[in-house]
């Protein structure tokens, strides 16, 4: 839903809602060429849903106020939300509300029993793979080995456990794959950590060692204990509950072959 | 090396942690590191709780494990100390007096 707000003696302000793992966003802001930007951007993920998360953002100097529930600087811009609304300050491109994004979605799943993760997740017969890794593991080439429409996202995908079943969802955070996301989401099939190799091979992991493939690759920017006490007690359900594997993996298709089904 | 003092030993409250698969994680949020602790360090992990020296844990040490009480403490100094660089201790100041 996109609407212009009040004029208030500078650009009318324009807002648009938008929906990221079911999460409801109503992005509000004046500046008319970051609100072209940003909607083309978020356009799959227009969602008008109720009660809305509501972000006012502003182009100026990063101000100085109350002190908020959580907050997060990042190259001049700064998130912090407060329990009337979060406000994004310093917003000058679409990187930096992009990145404010990622932060503040990170921080409300705790609420939701989810987590972002760096990984690409694949849809195969209704089921998400999700693979993770660092940068030049491999996510980008087994989105660009999948086929078009399967890719829910190459870069970081976006992790809920509702009614007892993990789902993934869909993200407009992408990598080198350049595709704009899926706002669709499917039950998790299992995690696979990537590692390039001459061979295919697929060996399963125990809890402990889950978790030591989930820390690195979750994207969490609060260093407030409580807050961190929740994302290991998430983090530890999601390595109880979904099936995670090392996948060595050749730089083609056949991968598919030696995944549990 | 830590030497005896009136003080007892503490998880750092700042510190995120659980036990899984008989395996202590810990995490540290300001720098999202994640620790391990050897056999021994996860029993004292289990047993530091703000009211017990170094003495003190040396002492259930002994009482659980085949080792002398000389060992035994020069061990739980150790790792104290190690635990301690790492940030995932930190004393308090004792409140009672502690035993040699």
């Amino acid at each position: 839903m996109n609407a212009p707000l009040g004029n208030l003696g500078r650009s009318p302000r324009q807002q648009f809602e938008l929906s990221i793992g079911c999460v409801p966003l109503r992005l509000q802001m004046s500046d008319a060429q970051l609100f072209g930007a940003a909607s083309a951007r978020y356009a799959a993920f227009t969602d008008a849903a109720a009660q809305p998360i509501t972000i006012a953002l502003s182009d100026g100097a990063v101000l100085e106020g109350a002190p908020a529930e959580f907050s997060y600087e990042f190259e001049g811009a700064a998130l912090r939300a407060f329990s009337s609304g979060i406000r994004f300050d310093g917003v000058r491109n679409q990187y930096a509300l992009d990145s404010l994004l990622r932060v503040l979605l990170s921080w409300k799943l705790l609420g939701r029993r989810g987590f972002l993760l760096h990984a690409a997740t694949i849809v195969r017969n209704g089921k998400a793979y999700i693979f993770t890794g660092r940068s030049g593991a491999g996510k980008s080439t087994v989105a660009s080995l999948s086929p078009e429409g399967s890719v829910l996202t190459d870069e970081i995908s976006l992790l809920r456990r509702e009614d007892g079943v993990w789902r993934a969802y869909g993200t407009p955070f992408w990598g080198e794959f350049r595709a704009a996301g899926s706002n669709t989401s499917a039950p998790v099939a299992g995690i696979f950590r990537l590692l390039q190799a001459a061979e295919n091979r697929v060996i399963a992991l125990r809890t402990a060692a889950i978790l030591r493939v989930l820390l690195p690759n979750v994207l969490f920017f609060s260093a407030e204990a409580e807050a961190n006490r929740r994302l290991l007690e998430i983090l530890s359900e999601a390595a109880t509950e979904i099936p995670c594997y090392e996948l060595a993996f050749r730089k083609n298709a056949t991968f598919w072959e030696v995944l549990p089904a | 090396m830590i030497t005896p003092a009136a003080v007892f030993w503490q998880k750092n409250p700042a510190l995120a942690w659980r036990e899984i698969d008989d395996e202590t994680i810990i995490i540290s949020p300001n720098d999202s590191v994640m620790h391990e602790l050897n056999d021994t360090g996860r029993f004292l992990w289990k047993n530091i709780d703000g009211t017990k020296s170094a003495a003190e844990l040396a002492r259930l040490l002994v009482e659980n494990y085949e080792v002398t009480p000389d060992i035994a403490l020069f061990d739980a100094q150790a790792l104290l100390e190690e635990m301690s660089s790492r940030k995932l201790v930190v004393t308090v100041p004792a409140t009672r007096g502690i035993s040699p």
